[in-house]
């Protein structure tokens, strides 16, 4: 049967469009239940003894949720119990147009099978479709076709021989919906009465979304926040530029600030600073909002404090805060656009990881949740098992924000485990970077070769045969994902051949299967401390792709033939076969190469390269690449308890800027090619020039100490910063270094066709790209396909071709490679932890990185441990600071000024008072100042612990 | 324009049953053949209507959309006509055939229809000198078989009657920009006045008479008819010559005498099919083109 769907809606150029979609109907839509035999399903999905232990319904029944409960209780829905569910399409779709992340998480639990969570198509069943009636809203008629689907269901359920007591609940908050529905004769129950009457699963009560009509009662009616401006307002406002739309950024040291980053048309981005809770005004990190500009009067300059909310679990906070927020002496350049908070136009909320702070009042079931991530304000949630979750690192979801309420309300949804174990901060710090690390999926696997895997004829027909080249891999010792290999040989004209041979992984990996998918979405590989996150199936990672000694392999070759001065005469890429002779660690391959005694083709052809490699780099610092530096360390782990007992910087050898130089060398060659073929859709690589501004701290501590940075160009600052030498300072350099890397900028994948600068400024090079590491970035696998089409050595795909496609591509590959690396820094500094736990108490000497307005930043070399230390303690009266920005410097009590590069003694401790925030305290020793540095604490208090 | 031709005894036979008030299909001068109106046949139109009298079938489309109004008259809206005449009606009409016929059909229309005495143009107003209404009245002509400018009035009146245009409102914020909102109801919406939109009859004149709804035999043998808009008052809005003959101003009063005639009656019976029909709702059995 046909009906048609008529709906009118606004276009973008401001005319009126009548829109008419044809609709069928259908008497073939099946019910989906097993009792039911008039239906004539194979595989119904719900279940004859659908029960859930209720003291509502003491009968089997089947559950139907109206929108607002599958939007707002979804953790209960995909709680295990919660089963024999009917999803009606009404409810679907509204939730698809509502919340994409629900939406996606109830299609999941609709795919579990465990679940019986069953989709009935109500809109297309000719008995259960509504036409909207005269004078009745969208959301009336969605509730009228719920229920009138659920009517049908418990008269169609009645209707089979052994439905016995089979029943349908409707499960809906909405008071005037529930009464209709009695009325129509259903069984109709709120969400929380009908969880609330399980019996035996208590805690499921936790997980219950607060409602809106309960959020009254929390708190008393003071009005904390001024009222958000309703979404037709704000597009008005940003029409006609009252207003301006941007994310909201909070900052992660001073809650009562943030900036908002106003997406401007083209280059034009500008940040506008909010401060104060008021104009926050309930933003929470990343949504979408509107910001209304002050007039400039009233524009302020970030405040260089570091605040903590740190506050007990109370409501009375403001009247500290709006002493905090004096606003300090300023200077008219440093004021930035001040505005405020008028209007959200997209919330961005997610689940998040943190602790419970339990509530001080024993048996209260409110309590405040502080997430991990410290850009998002603490949660209130309520449960019962407080006891049971503190000291547990647990999950909570935002249910909103109300004005009268200091913190958002939430919900209860997970728990991980106990904080500070190994496995679950690992899994904390995974979800927060949302890095994708569920085991493969058996259809990503199904796409594996077959094994035993071998190479065929037709590979070696297609391929070139270096089986009989002296090619060895150069990785860190421990690496099993060897991607890349090299050769070098003398040719007869007194040329050398080199060649950089790396895994195809591209041969593995087609195009669009789940394999290629779920490698795309990945991204990249993550390396944490002690494990590993692959981006593909560990067969191919470590075994099939992986260029292993002695073994046949396939690998993509880019062979150039060079003169002694190592200017290239010829590039030739090739899909090849090789046999790597040898897999030699960095310090493997320095030995032979110092070792006068060894003489034997794999060490002749490590010199060659060696040689090669040091006039290239030469080269490229000439031309103007930086050198940069941060402090890296490597731990070494206990090999039973994984834990840390040693920790190292990481040592560099002239083995690693070997094979660093010559992968530098095809990734740049290669871009080359894959340009030159593919103008509009080559995957390239750019790293854009730091504007000038980012440089000021960098200029100004390195006059501090009377020397002259140039920052006109990348060759300049490569060759001031060369010059920077004290006598006497030996770390100087590398400090300078450390603090020219952070003023750097990201370097990003981007798509040729999108763009017009392709400049990589620390490489110095005029285009470059990621070639040598297909194993674990999935750009490099792009590359590999291009590449591969531009020596007709593969077909081509549309999506390759797409310059769209491969956009969003880049924007995911860079998105994740950041996640991944914010996620391998949040290891490192969870196994320092580790590492200071076991320690007890140490005085090291470290040097001022940053001067703040209260605090000084000192990082300790020997660990590459960076901390801070505040002159400001929460409660005490703190000592006289007076802070010079234009220094920085900070003088104490007016005893004691502190410069950058300072060198201090402190010292460091795990201060796990606060288990939430696990953090390394550090403590001024030395330069002596009265009442705020801490004596030399005694050795007895060290003694047990090293005892043990 | 669509036409037939018949031999010299047909024509004599014609016109003497035209004199004796006796037609060919047995009706008499004033009276018109059997008709039958459909509207809302075109469900991505604001209105539509098919009209089909004798063998000349006819259907109207009205689409409406939001334009800047003309700048002479700020306040109201206004009407554009289209006449598509389809190869279909006859094969005269194929290729660029049609064309001719089609722009002078339409030129009439507008003057028949687009003044602010047949329809309250200033209803269409939604933001004077902004927004309004713009109603795009588009007929096409299935099949010809005489007396177009009937059938197609009658099919616009259908189709203006049946129209439903959204509603919209005209949001101010504080600086005077404007911002038009339409209602999310589809039911809420704005219906035209056709109380005053006239009804075109075709006079033929046949030897001494003249005849309403000619059929294409009966104008082979006529030189010149009569066009006459009328209200249902009984208003004259229009009245045109049409054909390569002349008119006596004797008859063309006595013609425009009987035209308002015939177009009095015309209007209530309409009328009152149109809002029969209407009155059924839902329940309103659709015929479509498989009739």
């Amino acid at each position: 049967m046909l009906k048609s769907k008529t709906f009118v809606k606004k276009t973008r150029s401001g005319g009126v469009l009548k829109i008419v979609r044809e609709h069928y109907l259908r008497d073939d839509i099946w019910c989906g239940s097993e009792v039911c035999t008039e239906c004539k399903d194979d595989s119904p999905v719900l279940q004859r003894d659908a029960f859930i232990q209720s003291r509502l319904c003491t009968y089997p029944h089947y559950l139907i949720p109206d929108t607002n409960v599958v939007l707002h209780q979804i953790d209960i829905l995909e709680d295990p119990v919660m089963r024999n569910v009917v999803i009606l399409q009404t409810v679907l779709q509204e939730v698809r147009h509502r919340s994409a992340p629900v939406y996606k998480r109830i299609k999941d639990a609709i795919h579990e099978k465990e679940k019986h969570f069953y989709t009935f198509t109500n809109e297309h069943h000719r008995e259960t479709f509504v036409e909207r009636e005269q004078g009745e809203s969208a959301n009336d008629r969605n509730d009228r076709a719920i229920r009138v689907a659920a009517l049908w269901y418990n008269q169609h359920l009645r209707k089979a021989p052994c439905a016995g007591e089979l029943r349908v609940v409707l499960l809906t908050n909405d008071q005037a919906n529930k009464e209709k529905a009695t009325e129509d004769g259903l069984l109709a129950y709120r969400c929380e009465e009908y969880i609330k009457s399980l019996i035996g699963n208590p805690e499921l009560v936790d997980r219950l979304a607060l409602t809106s009509n309960e959020q009254n009662e929390i708190t008393g009616g003071r009005v904390l926040f001024p009222e958000h401006l309703p979404l037709s307002r704000i597009q008005t406002g940003i029409k006609n530029g009252t207003f301006l739309q941007g994310t909201f950024r909070a900052n992660r040291d001073n809650y009562l600030e943030a900036t908002v980053f106003v997406h401007g048309e083209g280059e034009d981005g500008t940040e506008v600073l909010l401060q104060g809770l008021q104009n926050l005004n309930r933003a929470v990190h990343q949504d979408i909002v509107a910001v209304e500009l002050f007039p400039r009067e009233r524009w302020a300059a970030p405040s260089a404090a570091v605040l903590e909310d740190d506050h007990a679990n109370d409501e009375d906070a403001e009247e500290e805060e709006a002493e905090k927020l004096e606003s300090p002496a300023l200077e008219t350049s440093m004021l930035k656009p001040t505005g405020r908070v008028v209007g959200i136009i997209k919330r961005n909320w997610r689940p998040f990881c943190g602790m419970l702070t339990q509530s001080q009042i024993k048996e209260a079931t409110r309590h405040l949740f502080t997430p991990a991530d410290r850009h998002i304000p603490r949660i209130r949630i309520e449960t019962r098992q407080a006891s049971a979750l503190v000291g547990h690192r647990i999950i909570v979801a935002i249910d909103g924000w109300p004005r009268n309420s200091r913190y958002p309300n939430g919900h209860f949804v997970r728990n991980l485990g106990g904080a500070g174990d190994k496995e679950t901060e690992t899994e904390v710090l995974l979800l927060e970077h949302d890095v994708p690390h569920q085991p493969f999926s058996k259809a990503v696997l199904s796409f594996l070769p077959r094994m035993p895997w071998a190479i065929t004829e037709e590979d070696l027909k297609v391929r070139a045969d270096l089986r009989h080249l002296c090619v060895c891999s150069v990785d860190p010792p421990g690496c099993t994902d060897i991607d890349d290999a090299l050769h070098c040989r003398e040719l007869d004209n007194g040329n050398l051949e080199v060649g950089v041979h790396i895994a195809d992984v591209s041969h593995f990996i087609r195009p669009g299967n789940a394999l290629d998918q779920e490698a795309a979405n990945r991204g990249t590989t993550v390396y944490l401390c002690g494990k590993r996150i692959d981006m593909v199936p560990e067969l191919l990672s470590s075994d099939l792709c992986s260029l292993r000694s002695n073994v046949d392999r396939l690998a993509f070759s880019c062979v150039w033939e060079m003169n002694r001065n190592a200017e290239i005469i010829r590039t030739h890429f090739t899909k090849s076969v090789i046999n790597s002779k040898a897999s030699l660690t960095y310090a493997e391959a320095q030995m032979r190469i110092d070792d006068a005694t060894m003489n034997d083709d794999i060490t002749n052809s490590l010199r060659g390269l060696n040689a090669l490699a040091k006039i290239l780099k030469g080269r490229r610092i000439e031309k103007g690449a930086l050198t940069l530096s941060s402090p890296e360390v490597r731990f070494h782990m206990d090999s039973e308890t994984h834990d840390p007992i040693d920790l190292q910087t990481k040592e560099l050898k002239d083995t690693n800027s070997m094979v660093e130089e010559f992968m530098l060398l095809a990734n740049i060659s290669v871009a080359q090619k894959i340009y030159e073929e593919f103008s509009e859709c080559a995957l390239l690589r750019k790293h854009p020039a730091p504007p000038l501004s980012n440089y000021d701290i960098l200029v100004k501590a390195a006059k501090s100490r009377d020397l002259e940075i140039h920052t006109d160009s990348a060759k300049a600052l490569a060759d001031s910063l060369n010059a920077a030498v004290l006598g006497g300072f030996p770390y100087f350099n590398t400090l300078l270094r450390i603090l020219a890397t952070r003023c750097m900028m990201q370097a990003i994948y981007f798509c040729s066709g999108m763009d017009s600068d392709f400049r990589h400024y620390g490489l110095a090079s005029p285009i470059y790209t990621h070639f040598t590491s297909p194993i674990r970035r999935y750009s490099d696998i792009i590359v590999h396909r291009l590449l591969a089409v531009a020596i007709n050595a593969d077909g081509t795909y549309p999506d390759l071709m797409d310059k769209h496609k491969q956009s969003t591509l880049c924007n995911n590959l860079n998105y994740r490679h950041k996640m991944a690396q914010y996620a391998q820094r949040a290891s490192v500094a969870f196994h320092t932890q580790l590492f200071f736990k076991n320690k007890g108490i140490l005085n090291e000497e470290g040097f001022i990185l940053f001067v703040r307005k209260n605090a000084i930043i000192i990082l300790i070399a020997k660990f590459g441990l960076e901390g801070t230390v505040f002159f400001k303690n929460k409660g005490k009266p703190g000592p006289k600071l007076s802070f010079d920005s234009e220094g920085p410097s900070l003088t104490v009590e007016d005893q004691h000024t502190f410069h950058m590069f300072d060198k201090v003694k402190v010292t460091v401790t795990l201060d796990a008072s606060n288990i939430q925030h696990q953090k390394i305290r550090m403590a001024l020793v030395e330069p002596v100042i009265a009442g705020v540095s801490v004596a030399w604490p005694e050795p007895a208090a060290k003694k047990p612990k090293l005892d043990r | 324009m669509a036409s037939v031709q018949i031999s010299e005894a047909e024509k004599v036979y014609i016109m003497h049953g035209v004199r004796d008030d006796l037609r060919v299909d047995g009706r008499g001068c004033e009276d018109y053949r059997h008709m039958e109106i459909e509207t809302d046949v075109v469900s991505n139109t604001d209105g539509s209507a098919k009209v089909r009298m004798g063998h000349t079938d006819v259907l109207v489309g009205i689409k409406a959309e939001l334009r800047r109004p003309r700048p002479n008259v700020p306040d109201e809206g206004y009407l554009e006509f289209f006449v598509d005449c389809s190869a279909n009606a006859t094969p005269e009409f194929e290729g660029r055939g049609g064309e001719e016929l089609g722009v002078e059909l339409s030129n009439t229309l507008y003057k028949v229809f687009n003044s602010h005495r047949s329809l309250d143009l200033r209803s269409l107003c939604v933001c004077p000198g902004e927004h309004c209404w713009v109603l795009y009245v588009d007929v096409l002509l299935l099949q010809c078989d005489g007396n177009l400018f009937d059938a197609m009035s009658i099919a616009i009146k259908a189709a203006l009657f049946n129209t439903r245009i959204p509603k919209v409102r005209v949001l101010e914020d504080e600086e005077g920009g404007k911002e038009i909102e339409l209602s999310d109801d589809p039911y809420d919406c704005l219906r035209l006045r056709v109380d005053n939109i006239p009804c075109i009859v075709t006079l033929c004149k046949v030897g001494h008479r003249h005849v309403v709804d000619a059929t294409l035999q009966e104008k082979a043998c006529s030189a010149a008819s009569l066009l006459v808009a009328v209200t249902p008052r009984g208003a004259v809005t229009c009245v045109r010559k049409l054909g390569a003959g002349s008119l006596d101003p004797d008859s063309i009063f006595e013609m425009t005498e009987t035209g308002k005639r015939v177009g009095k009656a015309l209007h209530a019976p309409l009328m009152e099919l149109l809002q029969k029909d209407e009155s059924l709702g839902k329940k309103r059995q659709k015929v479509g083109f498989l009739a």
